[in-house]
């Protein structure tokens, strides 16, 4: 019984975690506080896991997206400064309705369909459910493959990433060359 | 264990993703809206993984959100390098800016 | 030999050397040539030439062993009287594809296999032979020249796409080597391409054997077609179905008429169709008009061209399918007449022409005429050999040309002008060894007793006179007409009439074609002897002239009405550019120069010139030796003997004659008599030559005859207008047509055609940009939107229901979706207990009697839960029902909706 009203109130906290985050994700001017609120919907999330079987993904989920993601999109903003926070950010109010029209409708849609009772079954799991062994034979057994072409997916991203990051940068050779041929001029201004 | 029936899950996840939605539709920040993204893949993992504790005979659900996670990791580093590249294009970070397609 | 067991006869990878050795060179040449310098591609170039050459001779020698090995070995097991195997070296590169043939079930296979006998053995070495000695030539030619690597590259480009050509196995990767050599000839022609002339000589080139190459795509389609083969072998085993099927004749009827359709035979059409093609490469008339222009290229490339390679093609492909042209005599007689009157137009226009490398231009069309005419009254062996000798003698010309060309462009530096017999003469005296060795091909190519032209030009006319080419296919029917006269003595009745009638179905040229076509050569061979002796005589007779030229001595206008005159009548050039003392006086410039004349005095060219010219001159002089008929010397005739020996056996064997080329009877008492024309032709031509040229001595003839006949004279010198009219009637027309094209593009294509779809892509454009706002919230919301479409619609079940019918039996089959689960209720009947999934949930298969129908049911449960139902009505048409009740209608039911909710 103690068990029961237990879990009741640890879903109870993560889901308001989980929602109150997804707000302040969305609705803070300022992206440091949405990425700070996305990181507490990202760790309820993790939380929810945990009470669904998935230990695994929970610490996946804490590693990569509170680890990995929510610091990049930090580091991110600190690199654009003032200027991440745009002024007048929000979109027009018409836009902003048909927006949120759009979105509640999506998410009313989800909402019904998924809450029909079919789904209200929770069957018993069975010991090893959602251990990481389990996983981790599935992985690197039936899955090897996808596993490693995520891998390569990763290092393309990474690739891609520092590319598009860098933008156009002046060839050094070509500078140097540039700079026998016309010595800069401050150079003499300043011997 | 047995406590809380799947659809809680469900709903939780569905509502996520509407503000997820929501915050990618009217927020012009690429920065927000990039996090919007964030927020509906995890309510998209969240319903993987619950369903796969309604049916539990398999693991589908876990290593699909598995892949999910790694491939939004990935998703998350390009994006970002984007919007680094458009902030030094237009010194801006509102996505309404990057309209040079039109027309 | 060891040659053949290094090399198998059936995989004589040697071939590859051959081949690859100047396609290797032109490949460095044209890569690197730049870097490595000139002693570097000229080192490349001979190198990669003497290697192929060597193992052309090692190869020759090769198939001489293996020929002799393949007799041995027939003459042991081989049956009496049965057909010798022909000797063959084959080397298959690649087996290339592999098609369903049109006419059997057999394969049409193309590979890229290379083969060598006795034919191409013959060309292969001329081809590598020559072609060597013309790289060796050009070293020192052009060794002035900018892009010497790329000449060298293309000149090695150009040896291995002719023996590309030669050495083909089958059509098609001779039409590779065809396309090759005239891809080169248009890159060499056009090798100084910065003038507007040479460009657009090579284009000329180009696109009058572009004309040639649709027949002779033709022609190989309809050998494909009708043989069912594309290799030697293949089309020589096939060739009878070119004329017969089934035993009777095979024709193609191109049109109807009144009179009975007009039909050919396929044969004819082949033939005629690679005759033309012929014509392209190897300049016969109505495609000649490319190779005079084709001057415009360096000299050794026209002799390359006019010697060893390209015009030699045509030729090389008539002997080689000697056997088809047999099976069409009116194709045969065709070539012989185009043979003839080319060697007569062209010969007419030599007369006249003033640029030295023009007469020896029209007269290798004129030679190929001969070589034509040869082969079109069945004497391929002569018309080969006669390639063969007119590779050594023209090549020599040229060359030689090419060392005047020099000589005198060293003293004038003008490209026309240095080329211009009229300022030529009396260069005996400074270029001997040039002198002599040009003087042994004229005598050659005029036909002088016991050299190399006389032999191949005198046999070729006797040949003319004496031959007859007859169908293949009349000529059993034919000896058992001559055993039938002659023995039974009958000369009429049916059985004589039948075998009348089949012999009447197929053409035969008329008797007095030969002794025609025999004076016309002739008369060809008289203006050949003078047009050759003119030209020797006016550049190394005389005194030289081109002391008087001054470089900047503008060319006039029209050269062939003022300078004319200043070479005949050399004192009123005098007067124009003022007295230099009189002609004789000009070997006193050799020591101190001349005012007006800057340069030296012509001289000797150096080796690597001299020595190609001396060794094709002896070539010219003996080398119609090879096959001297009249003295019966004939190696090169015995070597030939399986190419040609099929069709051109003359013997009469017990009472059949075999063969397809006969003789007249008498024919062997007319062999030395019928040489006297000949030899009187050569008389005649160079006597005239010499009486005008240089025994004249103010009698001025020449500018006589010309101002009698002024006309006369100027048409000739202008080839008698064939350029000008092609480009008045089919260049002229095609512009014409280009022209209403142009009109219809730009008033229907672009007016209306392109407006109009302009008009409507902008209207719908203007609509649909409306939508592509750039703001990526808004193509967000499109998701959006998009979304909910896609939710709501896999929210709802669709039941959809199949209905099959066979025979009494229906089966109705649900559509499957995202999780569903059926329910059926069969007609009223009680429904099923429960929504059930799986295979056997979405058929139902019911029996109906006839005239009997059925409301069927489905329920369809999704994987949220959502219902919905389909009502389904399946009926069995009644068999026609007797006229009483035929007023209800049949399979249209009331619709009669089954009670809902019956769970």
């Amino acid at each position: 019984m103690m068990d029961f009203w237990l879990e009741r109130i640890y879903f109870g906290v993560c889901a308001a975690m989980a929602i109150a985050g997804a707000i302040g994700t969305v609705a803070f001017p300022n992206p440091i506080r949405g990425a700070m609120s996305l990181l507490f919907t990202i760790v309820a999330i993790a939380g929810m896991y945990l009470q669904l079987h998935a230990p695994f993904l929970a610490a996946i989920q804490l590693i990569v997206y509170a680890g990995a993601v929510v610091v990049l999109f930090l580091f991110v903003i600190m690199l654009i400064g003032p200027a991440a926070t745009a002024t007048r950010d929000a979109r027009g109010l018409l836009a902003r309705a048909i927006g949120g029209l759009a979105a509640s409708a999506v998410s009313l849609q989800i909402i019904l369909v998924l809450s029909r009772k079919v789904f209200a079954r929770v069957p018993v799991a069975q010991g090893g459910f959602g251990s990481i062994e389990s996983i981790g034979d599935l992985l690197f057994g039936e899955y090897l493959v996808p596993f490693e072409i995520s891998s390569f997916l990763l290092m393309i991203a990474i690739v891609g990433a520092v590319a598009v990051a860098r933008g156009k940068q002046p060839d050094p050779q070509l500078a140097d060359e540039g700079e026998t041929k016309a010595p800069k001029p401050t150079a003499e201004a300043h011997p | 264990m047995n406590a809380i029936p799947i659809p809680a899950f469900l709903v939780v996840a569905g509502i996520i993703f509407g503000i997820g939605a929501f915050g990618f539709l009217v927020r012009r920040n690429v920065l927000v809206a990039l996090m919007s993204i964030e927020l509906m893949l995890n309510a998209i993992n969240l319903t993987f993984v619950a369903f796969n504790r309604a049916y539990p005979h398999n693991h589908t659900g876990h290593v699909f959100a598995f892949f999910v996670i790694a491939i939004a990791a990935a998703e998350a580093a390009v994006g970002l390098a984007l919007v680094l590249s458009f902030f030094r294009l237009r010194k801006t970070v509102r996505s309404d800016e990057g309209d040079l397609l039109k027309n | 030999m060891d040659l053949l067991k290094l090399f198998k006869p059936d995989d004589f990878t040697l071939l590859a050397i051959i081949l690859g050795a100047p396609l290797a060179g032109a490949f460095f040449n044209g890569v690197f040539g730049k870097r490595v310098g000139k002693n570097g591609v000229r080192l490349i170039s001979m190198a990669a030439m003497l290697v192929s050459f060597f193992a052309a001779v090692l190869t020759f020698f090769a198939l001489s062993q293996h020929r002799h090995n393949v007799h041995e070995e027939f003459e042991k097991t081989g049956v009496k009287g049965g057909a010798e195997p022909v000797s063959k070296l084959a080397w298959l590169a690649w087996q290339w594809m592999s098609m369903a043939t049109g006419q059997s079930d057999g394969r049409l296979s193309i590979d890229v296999k290379f083969s060598v006998d006795e034919l191409s053995a013959v060309m292969m070495l001329v081809i590598t032979g020559i072609g060597t000695l013309i790289h060796l030539y050009s070293t020192s030619y052009m060794a002035k020249d900018r892009s010497y690597h790329r000449f060298f590259a293309y000149l090695n480009l150009f040896v291995f796409s002719m023996l590309v050509l030669v050495l083909a196995d089958n059509m098609p990767l001779l039409f590779v080597g065809w396309e090759g050599v005239g891809a080169c000839s248009y890159l060499l022609i056009g090798f100084w391409f910065d003038k507007e002339a040479n460009a657009s000589a090579g284009r000329k080139a180009f696109i009058a054997n572009r004309v040639g190459d649709v027949g002779m795509i033709g022609g190989m389609l309809v050998i494909a077609h009708y043989c069912g083969a594309l290799d030697w072998s293949g089309i020589a085993q096939n060739v009878e179905k070119l004329v017969l099927h089934g035993g009777q004749p095979e024709r193609i009827i191109l049109w109807q008429r009144e009179a009975g359709p007009f039909s050919l035979s396929p044969a004819t059409i082949a033939a005629l169709a690679l005759f033309l093609g012929c014509t392209g490469k190897s300049a016969q008339i109505p495609l000649y008009v490319w190779l005079p222009d084709a001057m415009a290229g360096p000299t050794p490339v026209s002799a390359l061209i006019h010697a060893a390679t390209m015009v030699t093609s045509g030729l090389y492909l008539i002997c080689r399918l000697n056997f088809l042209f047999v099976y069409s005599p009116f194709t045969m007689a065709i070539i012989a007449c185009v043979g003839a009157a080319t060697a007569l137009f062209a010969a007419t226009i030599a007369l006249v022409q003033n640029d030295i490398k023009k007469v020896l231009a029209y007269s290798t069309v004129s030679q190929l005429g001969f070589m034509f005419l040869g082969v079109g009254v069945g004497a391929f062996n002569l018309g080969f050999f006669h390639v063969v000798t007119h590779a050594f003698f023209k090549a020599c010309l040229f060359l030689g040309a090419g060392c005047v060309i020099h000589a005198m462009h060293a003293r004038i530096h003008d490209d026309d002008k240095s080329q211009d017999m009229r300022f030529m003469g009396g260069l005996r005296k400074y270029m001997p060894w040039t002198f002599y060795s040009m003087g042994a091909a004229t005598l050659a190519i005029a036909g002088m007793p016991f050299t190399s032209g006389f032999f191949s030009k005198d046999g070729i006319l006797y040949h003319v006179f004496v031959n007859r080419v007859v169908n293949p296919v009349v000529i059993e029917p034919m000896a058992m007409m001559r055993k039938m006269e002659e023995q039974r003595q009958v000369f009429t009745g049916p059985e004589h009439d039948m075998l009348a009638r089949r012999i009447a179905q197929y053409w035969q040229a008329p008797n007095w074609l030969g002794p025609v076509l025999f004076c016309v050569g002739i008369l060809a061979a008289t203006m050949t002897a003078f047009y050759m002796f003119r030209l020797l005589f006016r550049t190394f007779w005389g005194e030289f002239k081109g002391w008087k030229v001054a470089p900047e001595a503008a060319l006039r206008a029209n050269p062939m009405e003022n300078l004319e005159p200043l070479v005949d009548e050399p004192e009123a050039h005098l007067d124009a550019h003022g007295a230099h003392g009189d002609d004789h006086d000009d070997h006193s410039h050799d020591d101190h120069g001349h005012d007006d004349s800057p340069g030296e005095a012509p001289a000797e060219a150096p080796w690597p010139m001299a020595i190609p010219v001396a060794i094709l001159g002896l070539l010219a002089l003996f080398g119609g030796f090879l096959l001297a008929e009249p003295l019966h010397i004939e190696p090169l005739g015995k070597w030939l003997e399986p190419i040609f020996g099929d069709v051109m056996q003359h013997k009469d064997v017990a009472g059949l004659l075999s063969g397809f080329v006969h003789m007249r009877a008498g024919a062997a008492a007319l062999e030395w008599p019928l040489m006297v024309p000949g030899v009187l032709a050569f008389a005649v031509g160079s006597g005239a030559a010499y009486y005008l040229y240089v025994h004249e001595r103010g009698i001025h003839l020449p500018g006589t005859l010309m101002d009698a006949y002024p006309g006369l004279h100027k048409a000739a010198l202008n080839k008698w207008y064939v350029d000008e009219a092609y480009e008045a009637t089919i260049i002229g027309g095609t512009d014409a047509l280009a022209d209403g094209a142009a009109l219809m593009d730009v008033w229907v294509v672009d007016g209306i055609i392109a407006k109009l779809t302009s008009a409507v892509v902008t209207g719908i454009g203007a609509i649909l940009r409306t939508f592509q706002t750039g703001v990526v919230h808004v193509y967000g919301a499109f998701i959006a939107v998009g979304l909910l479409g896609i939710f709501f619609f896999f929210g709802q079940p669709h039941p959809n229901v199949a209905t099959h019918k066979e025979g009494d039996t229906f089966t109705l089959e649900a559509a499957p979706g995202l999780g569903y689960e059926y329910r059926w209720t069969i007609d009223e009947g009680a429904p099923e207990p429960a929504f059930t999934t799986g295979e056997k949930a979405t058929t139902r298969t019911i029996q109906l009697k006839k005239g009997e129908e059925k409301y069927v049911t489905l329920e369809v449960k999704n994987a949220f839960g959502r219902t919905a139902q389909k009502i389904v009505h399946i009926a069995n048409p009644a068999p026609p029902p007797p006229p009483s009740s035929s007023m209800k209608p049949v399979g249209v039911p009331p619709f009669k909706p089954r009670p809902k909710g019956a769970q």
